[in-house]
């Protein structure tokens, strides 16, 4: 069975069974490794990619559910060479110990600001609460989604000026 | 309540044309009482409209009367559809005879030939002489396919978009509606095409009435209106009985036929639109005397021919053959009426003519084609009429179905010629049509196919074979649709919304079995009407006494007035006492069964030894072969495999579809379903239907073994006999897979499957389903399918200890299969929000409710198998269990705040659960619970509103907590992993108890849930429930 995805903008098709995991085509067929195998259970969220924006946990979904909807991976977020807003404040704020879990945060910070540009320290928490990380590095993290609500409002307002 | 479930492309007004902005929606009230009579319209008389009455309701909502025409125009087709029933009007119907419908009418025609028959002219004494009247309907049927009917009325233009198969009557009615010039008026099919002027039809349909119903309600609002066509006008074509009523009669002295009398009984044209007439804007025609008797009226001054002149002397009524004393007379059009089509009157003339002739043969003992022969003197016409009878075998009987197929099939052929004038109205330079038709017809279902049609045609001097071959070949299949039309009914299938498609029910190759080389190449794409596949040559007119004359052969019974319609066919067949069919053997065996019951039920140990019937076997058959049945009824029986879902069953997982071996766990032991493909040997192919019908309806396999009620022939049984039979033909059209299946492992005394004799006359009724009549054709549908097709209450009713399903109060009350309970369906329902007709179709068609969630364990095949029905089909069944659960049709406020309130308070944690909530918040929160970060994965129903979570039962909370639940029957909706191998029984149970006090927390906590969870997960679980 053939199926089409829209991938990072691309459209691929990939021959695989309907109830197959979008992660494991994603990562397998697609050569697409910015999403992490964690859990396998969608507790953990290092699998997290957006779909139409939103997150989704790519090792619970059906790859027949994920068709016909906008996929994007931490692979294809940056943008014309220029990393999102999102990855540079987790650079800037050096948030990775081991760096597995921070695919999953990026992606969920993302579609929390997709959704609510200026979030309260609360709401990111909540964001957060189900994306897990064992190194203990939650304190960077927080600052590193503290300063990416910063710099993507800067990035917006210069993307309107231009 | 049925009225307010539409179809989507009715709800929202898609398919409208495009640049029509502010569409608005009308729908017509028509009077209780309205008829055409033949003559005159006649209807109840409007009293008084009270608009108040619709102004307590929302949107803007008008009124239009006029006349007795009265409409109600809303911002929606349902706004509309709710204020035209919460209309008030007064009306005052006039005294009338109401036995007069169209039906009535019909029967009456026909029987009228036998009555006739009695009444010999004593004034002719060597001759017998033979009366007989046929019928050509007002309105052929409602329309083509469902579908709106749009009108756009101004001052200087009308436009309409909608259907119709005879756009200049159209166009006439709408020009006396108007007043508007006929080049102001224009005609657009539904996807912007221009209508051509042509007639492409057999008659006039409903689509001219619901465009001038359009017309008249666009013209007082001045905004366009549209209207919604679908089965609801067959009540205009009720009302509209006949247009033509033609009478024949003749003597025949000698094989000779003499003073022929052809009438047209009725003044010729086209019946106007019901809109017209109601609005009284149709010219009433002129006086004439009242109904025309049923005998020959001698009112109406005949023109009698002379006895060597062959032309008619009325120019309107046309005849090849040359009788002695002939009288041939049309009454003229009255001032006002809709001139009919010539090619209409053409084929109208033949059908009378050609069928009266036949019957004249027939009855007479004389060869049909003979007959007809000796009353032709045109050369040119017996060469073609002796060529074709002689290529078709006309004197080869019949070949008779052998014993050994099916005997549903009744065979026989016609003949039909016809000759009609060319444009300058000369017959000898006109074209000469002759024609044989074979049929099949199904006596169970009244299905009809052309199994066979030559043509000759005598083109005049210029004659491209091929190219008219072609031109015929399409034009027969075009026009042999609308004959073999169906009519709906309770166990019809399809609502038409997917009716383009239905539109080719009948594959071209079943249809018409290509007798000519020169038509190899035939268009098997399509049957819907080209653009220029228009029937516009008068030489099809033999081609509907050709199938009248036809059918007669096959089944004795003349049909006089077109359509041919399997409904048709089917009900006469039934009244028909030629001989014991099938089904009246059936219905004694059937009654006798009954008698046996109520005695039986005195000592249940006396019932074994009197309900000992042993069974015969039945005489194994050769596998019918494929293209015995038509397309349309292999068709019918997948829709009806999909209703019964016989796949789920009949298929072991990994297996081929239908090959059986699947294990079925009872408390009585282990069962394995049958092979079902027609494989000879290992499984159905030797069954007849008589045996295939024997075990559906009586649970008895061919060879007179019993079969157990794990297969659902209780329900069964409810099938009508013309699902079975599709189904039969669905079955036995399927790729034969030889499997044998495991024998079964049941424990003593079950394994004794003549005790299920016993059983049967306990438990099981065999009578098949009857429809409520106090209930809506809607209910009634959802009833067939839910109690008979569908099964559904094989898993929710629960059973007995001798595996019976229970009745009364314990109808739809839950029960367990598998390992899963499957909900109460009744006013038992645990939900924690109610459900509606709204959520259930949603659920039953989508798999999804959003105030109930998604359709999991085994009610996933279910929803997959359900996704194959027409949507009309899902509606009736959410129809009919709304009404069991006594729920209303939509959500109301209350139900959607109480849901929210519900959601809201699961929003926090329960406390003093330290274990449940930490498996919960790391194993489900990511999806069940709200971050406030929008998830594409998250479950979409809050488990606040989970029917299993409230359940007395754990069971499917415990199932979907190991196993997942995987929604592959429905792509888009999620899917959650099962934690098996994740959690160990006690964390189950933690989690359970957990889930059920945060979202159920006015249920009290389940018991011994370790238990439960632990007999669970053996692979070979018991089937009986757990204790609350």
């Amino acid at each position: 069975m053939t199926l089409k995805l829209t991938v990072n903008g691309q459209v691929r098709e990939v021959a695989v069974p309907l109830n197959t995991p979008l992660l494991n085509v994603l990562r397998n067929d697609l050569a697409l490794n910015g999403p992490k195998y964690g859990c396998g259970l969608g507790e953990c969220g290092a699998c997290s990619v957006l779909i139409d924006g939103m997150a989704a946990r790519a090792c619970v979904l059906p790859v027949s559910a994920a068709a016909g909807h906008d996929i994007t991976t931490l692979d294809g977020l940056s943008q014309n060479g220029q990393l999102d807003p999102v990855q540079q404040a987790f650079i800037d704020a050096q948030a990775a110990q081991c760096g597995y879990c921070l695919n999953g945060m990026i992606i969920t910070i993302r579609a929390l600001l997709n959704h609510n540009a200026q979030p309260s320290p609360q709401q990111i928490r909540a964001a957060l609460e189900h994306n897990l990380c064992r190194c203990g590095t939650h304190v960077e993290i927080l600052q590193a989604a503290q300063r990416a609500v910063v710099i993507n409002a800067a990035a917006q307002q210069e993307a309107l000026n231009e | 309540m049925s009225k307010r479930t539409l179809p989507s492309q009715e709800n929202s007004g898609e398919g409208l044309p495009s640049q029509l902005t502010h569409v608005r929606y009308g729908v017509i009230v028509r009077p209780p009482y309205y008829r055409w009579n033949g003559e005159r319209f006649e209807s109840a008389h409007l009293v008084s409209v009270d608009s108040a009455s619709v102004a307590s309701l929302p949107g803007q909502i008008d009124v239009v009367v006029e006349g007795n025409f009265v409409g109600v125009v809303a911002e929606s087709l349902a706004a509309a559809r709710d204020a035209a029933k919460q209309l008030q009007i007064e009306w005052q119907t006039i005294p009338h005879e109401p036995n007069k419908t169209l039906k009535q009418t019909l029967k009456h025609s026909e029987k009228t030939g036998s009555e006739v028959r009695s009444l010999r002219y004593q004034e002719s004494q060597a001759g017998v002489s033979a009366q007989r009247v046929y019928g050509w309907p007002s309105r052929m049927r409602w329309g083509n396919h469902p579908g709106w009917v749009v009108a756009d009325v101004g001052d200087y233009h009308l436009k309409i978009w909608g259907q119709t198969t005879t756009p200049l009557a159209l166009q006439q009615d709408l020009a006396s509606l108007t007043a508007l010039d006929a080049s102001q008026i224009e005609l657009y099919s539904l996807d912007q095409q221009p209508m051509s002027s042509q007639v492409s039809g057999l008659g006039r349909h409903c689509g001219d009435d619901a465009a001038v119903d359009a017309a008249l309600m666009s013209q007082a609002l001045g905004c366009p209106v549209a209207v919604w066509l679908d089965a609801r006008y067959t009540q205009d074509v009720v009302a509209l009985g006949q247009a033509q009523r033609m009478s024949l009669k003749a003597e025949l002295t000698d094989s000779e036929i003499a003073r022929y009398h052809y009438r047209q009984a009725n003044s010729s044209g086209e019946v106007a639109a019901v809109g017209l007439w109601l609005s009284g804007r149709a010219t009433e025609p002129a006086a004439m005397p009242e109904t025309m008797p049923e005998t020959m009226p001698e009112a109406i001054p005949e023109v009698p021919a002379g006895d060597s002149d062959p032309t008619p002397l009325s120019a309107s009524v046309l005849s090849p053959y040359v009788f002695r004393d002939q009288h041939l007379s049309a009454r003229l059009q009255q001032p006002g009426q809709t001139p009919s089509s010539a090619t209409l009157v053409g084929i109208q003339q033949a059908f009378a003519r050609e069928s009266f002739l036949d019957e004249v043969a027939r009855d007479s003992g004389q060869d049909p084609v003979s007959l007809r022969i000796r009353h032709l003197k045109d050369a040119r016409s017996i060469e073609l009429i002796e060529s074709v009878a002689k290529r078709a075998g006309w004197q080869v009987p019949l070949k008779k179905p052998a014993d050994s197929v099916p005997q549903d099939l009744l065979q026989g052929r016609g003949f039909a010629f016809a000759q009609l004038p060319d444009r300058h109205q000369r017959m000898e330079t006109g074209v000469r049509s002759a024609w044989i038709a074979d049929v099949a017809v199904n006596r169970v279902t009244g299905d009809v196919q052309l199994t066979r049609l030559i043509v000759g045609q005598d083109d005049g001097p210029e004659v491209d074979t091929a190219g008219l071959q072609q031109t015929l070949q399409e034009r027969i299949l075009g026009e042999a649709r609308p004959l073999l039309g169906q009519a709906p009914g309770f166990d019809e299938w399809g609502d038409g919304s997917d009716a383009p498609e239905r539109g080719v029910e009948i594959a071209p190759n079943a249809l018409v079995k290509r007798d000519s080389p020169a038509v190899t190449q035939t268009k098997t794409s399509s049957l819907r009407p080209a653009p220029d596949d228009l029937l516009t040559g008068a030489e099809l007119s033999p081609g509907v006494a050709v199938i009248a004359n036809a059918l007669f052969d096959a089944t004795g019974i003349r049909f006089r007035q077109p359509p041919f319609t399997a409904k048709r066919v089917r009900e006469a067949l039934k009244a028909s006492t030629t001989e014991g069919t099938a089904q009246q053997r059936l219905a004694k065996r059937a009654t006798g069964r009954r008698w046996l019951a109520a005695a039986a039920l005195t000592t249940v140990a006396g019932t074994a030894v009197m309900a000992w019937p042993w069974k015969s076997t039945l005489a194994p058959v050769a596998r019918p072969a494929a293209n015995l049945y038509s397309a349309e009824t292999i068709e019918r029986g997948r829709l009806v495999a999909a209703a019964g879902d016989c796949a789920a069953c009949h298929t072991s997982e990994g297996g081929s579809t239908n090959v059986g071996g699947r294990a079925f766990e009872t408390p009585f032991g282990t069962l394995y379903s049958t092979n079902i493909t027609p494989d000879e040997a290992t499984g159905i192919g030797q069954w007849s239907y008589a045996a295939f019908e024997r075990a559906m309806r009586h649970g008895i396999s061919r060879d007179g073994s019993h079969l157990y009620p794990a297969f659902p022939y209780t329900a069964f049984a409810k099938t009508s006999d013309t699902d079975l039979q599709a189904l039969y033909a669905y079955l036995m059209a399927q790729p034969a897979v030889a499997a044998e299946k495991p024998a079964n492992e049941l424990s003593f005394p079950f394994n004794v499957r003549a005790l299920m004799a016993g059983w049967n006359v306990l438990y099981h009724d065999p009578t098949p389903f009857q429809p409520d009549p106090m209930q809506s054709e809607l209910y009634n549908r959802g009833a067939y399918l839910a109690e008979g097709l569908g099964h559904c209450s094989a898993c929710h009713t629960p059973r007995n200890a001798m595996g019976a399903e229970k009745s009364g109060n314990a109808y739809f009350a839950g029960a367990f299969v598998d390992g899963w309970e499957a909900p109460p369906l009744n006013t038992l329902s645990q939900a924690p929000v109610a459900w509606s007709e709204g959520s259930l179709f949603d659920y039953l068609r989508h798999g999804e409710s959003a105030l109930h969630g998604v359709a999991s364990g085994p009610m996933a095949p279910v929803v997959a198998g359900l996704a194959e029905l027409p949507e009309y089909d899902v509606r009736a069944i959410a129809h009919y269990v709304a009404a069991q659960m006594q729920a209303p049709t939509g959500n109301s406020d209350m139900d959607v705040a109480g849901a929210e309130q519900r959601v809201a308070s699961a929003m926090v944690s329960s406390s003093g659960m330290e274990a449940g909530e930490r498996l919960f918040e790391g194993a489900c929160a990511a999806c069940h619970v709200e971050t406030g970060v929008p998830s594409f994965s998250r479950a979409s129903t809050s488990l606040a509103l989970n029917t299993n979570v409230h359940s007395d039962h754990p069971d499917n909370v415990i199932q979907s907590i190991l196993g997942g639940v995987h929604a592959d029957h429905v792509p888009g909706i999620g899917s959650m992993p099962g934690f098996a191998d994740s959690f160990s029984n006690t964390q189950v149970a933690d989690l359970a108890t957990y889930l059920r006090a945060r979202f159920a927390p006015d249920k009290a906590p389940w018991q011994q849930l370790e238990k439960r969870i632990t007999d669970l997960r053996q692979p070979h679980h018991n089937n009986t429930h757990s204790t609350p």
